[in-house]
């Protein structure tokens, strides 16, 4: 008996040490594969957002000409606009787009040899070190999307390493690759859970690991680099550091890229794993002296001890599977977050905008044709027109769920109101003036409030055009604007048009809410909405004063942005 | 116009012959629509067309010459026009729409703004300088022209089989050149005398 039961404790510890070894190991991998997929979503996202970005960026005509008819100089000036959204500009970024490094740190154009186009003014781009720089040029320009990694210099604000995305820039004319884009972000980390996992970069045939000791990663480096010259795009392993026995694994970050590979590299001690092993050795250890010693005198009892060791195993086990299933829980409902509140953008954009581009383009083409009649000729030239107007809904509502999802944000300024007003009023000019109104206006001679000028513009615009497009034949439009002592600016414009029923009132700032008037006005019914959650996000106020036969006003109130005395213009 | 000359004017030489051109896309010769592609870096017309003009020295044009580029049904028309250096040019628009002219190629960078059909006076360049003008439109994108600015007054157009005639010229020796795209012209030595028709084949 008692060498059965020594047999036997030999046997469970051998086993046990085997399956717990096993179960860390296909966690850890487990976690870091779940890492890795994370990753990849995030740089799903991001390029759907960068490919939409540049399909409408070389759409330009003016980044056309730049890039084709040898204008170079005027290639970044022209880009700058375009690409505003996507740089850093050195504020505090919303904390999700923090997170996931969705705007960049720089950008460069390659050119149709994979060159970097030198920026003309580098402070506007992001700045990068000639030798950094270099690093973005590729053997030939991609035809597409390449992910690469290049080093930064030694104390690089941006960190020891940028994450490159270079998207092929395409000739809408003849599917030629023109030029490439090349967009730099901070590499994303998602920690790797509760588990002690260090994880790098190895680029350049150097690692990137800053919690390792000098020693430490010189070691790990050795050992990757010798794993990789046996070429295996990724691959798992045991090395000691020091004493420590540790578990290595490695994954190609960037297969098929241009930029020189990159891999993810994880190291995880197995100080817990030897720790976890002991603990079960002793436990079974103990059992089997135990048993050893009343083997003899109560054999029924060994197999209930025997069995405590596996029980804690399975529970060991299901402890494990429990804490998994969290992990992938909380890990996929970040991702679907991250999808529902970033894609939309892009995917708006993509799937409403581009649709509509095309049938522009199309209907635009007809219109080429010699041959049309001139009844066809005006029908297709209404459809053009209708193309624009849905162009300008899907702008609305896409600002409009910008500001829903809370990423719309008012970088404060100070806006002359009266110069913003005096611009509106001559576009408004320069359109027909079928309806002979006459416009009036009653200002002071400063007028400064706090708003962000594109917003601003925007409320001042919707008002603007609904008291000329309300109008009646011969009516009149008022602009009034003054300044209260509480540090308010009022701006209230009135118009002729007809009277909004006293029950559609309460419901104009409604979205999609059109006026009864408005059978044969042009419009979508988004207008005034986006008018008042603008004003809303200027700190301000959108009201409708007053609407009878005679007269219909509504009044915005800004917070006033009034020099101090000294600085007023006299 | 020199093409539009009827007879050969006694005292003067012509030129006729032929310019090979290559070979267009269908599609656009069946519609009979011009237009100007950009293919490797080398812009072209479609169907090809050729410019021929003689080169020499000669005086400047006084007044200077005008000539329009039109606006119209959204596409530039002619689709490629040569001009004499020091020609005005002027940008009618004929659509019921804004167009915004522009141009960054190296002979003269300009940007007409936004106008409409009615602006007034007309907007215009004066181009003093030869090479290649390669207009577009900010608000079409598709839209695509091109203008020819040549140091010479004696300059045809060929048609879309390359046949051409240059009529009304001096006499004397000079190079005769064959503009086909961006990146190729051809040449050859003329001699022209008083009265006589020379035949010259760019093959």
């Amino acid at each position: 008996m008692m060498l059965v039961v020594s047999a036997l404790t030999a046997v469970v510890i051998y086993f046990a040490e085997r399956s717990a070894a096993a179960t860390v190991a296909r966690e850890l991998e487990r976690r870091f594969q779940t890492g890795l997929d994370a990753f990849h979503n995030v740089q799903e996202i991001r390029q759907a957002i960068l490919v939409e970005r540049c399909r409408a960026l070389v759409r330009k005509s003016r980044i056309h000409a730049a890039l084709e008819d040898d204008a170079l100089d005027l290639l970044y000036p022209n880009a700058e606009d375009e690409l505003r959204d996507v740089m850093a500009d050195g504020q505090d970024q919303p904390p999700e787009q923090a997170r996931y490094a969705l705007q960049a740190l720089f950008y460069r154009f390659l050119d149709r040899h994979g060159t970097v186009i030198k920026p003309p003014n580098m402070k506007r781009v992001g700045v990068l070190q000639p030798g950094e720089e270099a690093r973005l040029s590729l053997p030939v320009v991609p035809e597409q999307l390449n992910l690469g990694y290049v080093a930064r210099q030694l104390g690089a604000e941006a960190g020891p390493i940028s994450e490159v995305i270079a998207m092929p820039i395409v000739s809408s004319e003849t599917g030629e690759v023109i030029a490439a884009i090349a967009l730099g972000f901070k590499p994303v980390d998602f920690g790797r859970g509760d588990l002690e996992i260090k994880s790098g970069l190895w680029v350049d045939d150097m690692l990137w690991l800053a919690s390792l000791p000098d020693p430490a990663r010189e070691a790990v480096g050795r050992a990757v680099a010798q794993s990789l010259s046996s070429g295996a795009p990724e691959h798992q392993f045991e090395i000691s550091i020091g004493d420590t026995p540790c578990l290595l694994f490695y994954k190609l970050l960037n297969l098929g890229s241009l930029f020189p590979p990159a891999y993810e590299v994880c190291l995880y001690p197995l100080t817990e794993l030897a720790a976890r092993q002991g603990k079960l050795r002793w436990q079974i250890g103990g059992a089997g002296l135990l048993l050893l010693l009343g083997g003899l005198i109560a054999s029924n009892f060994v197999s209930i001890q025997l069995s405590l060791p596996v029980e804690k195993l399975e529970h060991d086990s299901a402890e494990n599977l429990e804490q998994r299933k969290r992990v992938e829980a909380v890990l996929d409902s970040t991702s679907e977050e991250l999808q529902r509140s970033i894609r939309f953008s892009a995917d708006a954009s993509h799937q409403l905008k581009t649709p509509v581009t095309l049938l522009r383009a199309g209907l635009e083409e007809l219109l080429v044709n010699e041959k049309l009649e001139p009844a066809s000729r005006e029908e297709i030239s209404a459809l053009v027109h209708q193309t624009l107007q849905l162009t300008s809904i899907i702008e609305d509502l896409l600002l409009l769920s910008r500001m829903d999802a809370g990423r719309l944000q008012i970088e404060f300024g100070s806006v002359d109101l009266r110069q913003l007003v005096e611009a509106l009023l001559d576009d408004l000019g320069a359109l027909p003036n079928v309806l002979h109104l006459t416009i009036e206006t009653d200002f002071p001679a400063a007028l400064l409030v706090a708003g962000e000028n594109r917003y601003t513009s925007l409320i001042l615009q919707n008002l603007l055009e609904n008291a000329r497009k309300y109008n009646q034949p011969g009516g009149r439009i008022r602009v009034e604007a003054h300044e209260d002592s509480g540090g308010w600016v009022s701006l209230t414009v009135g118009n002729t048009g007809r009277p909004i029923p006293p029950a559609a009132q309460e419901h104009i700032f409604e979205r999609f809410h059109r006026g009864v008037v408005g059978e044969n006005v042009p419009g979508h019914g988004l207008g005034l909405n986006l008018a008042r959650e603008l004003a809303h996000l200027h700190h301000g106020e959108l009201r409708l004063v007053r609407s009878d036969e005679t007269w219909t006003e509504f009044e915005v109130k800004f917070i006033s942005a009034k020099p101090q005395p000294a600085t007023e213009p006299a | 116009m020199l093409l539009a000359l009827p007879v050969v004017v006694l005292g003067q030489a012509s030129i006729e012959g032929r310019v090979p051109l290559p070979k267009g896309s269908s599609v656009s010769v069946v519609n009979k629509r011009y237009e100007i592609v950009s293919k490797g870096g080398i812009v072209s017309t479609n169907p090809p067309l050729a410019v021929v003009y003689l080169e020499g020295t000669f005086p400047k044009p006084s007044p200077a010459p005008v000539a329009q580029m039109v606006q119209k049904d959204l596409a530039f028309v002619p689709m490629l026009l040569p001009v004499q250096v020091g020609t005005k040019v002027e940008f009618p628009n004929q659509d019921d729409t804004y167009h915004n002219i522009f141009s960054y190629s190296a002979p003269k960078r300009f940007d007409l703004g936004r106008y409409r059909a009615d602006e007034h006076p007309v907007p215009f360049q004066i181009f003093d300088v030869p090479g290649l003008e390669t207009l577009r439109c900010d608000i079409h994108e598709h839209m695509r022209g091109l203008i020819l600015v040549l140091d010479t007054p004696y300059f045809v157009l060929s048609g879309t089989d390359g046949v051409f005639r240059l009529t009304g010229l001096p006499p004397g020796r000079y190079t005769l050149k064959a503009w086909i795209n961006s990146k190729t012209t051809l040449e050859r030595p003329v001699e022209l005398r008083d009265g006589s028709v020379t035949q010259v084949d760019f093959q």
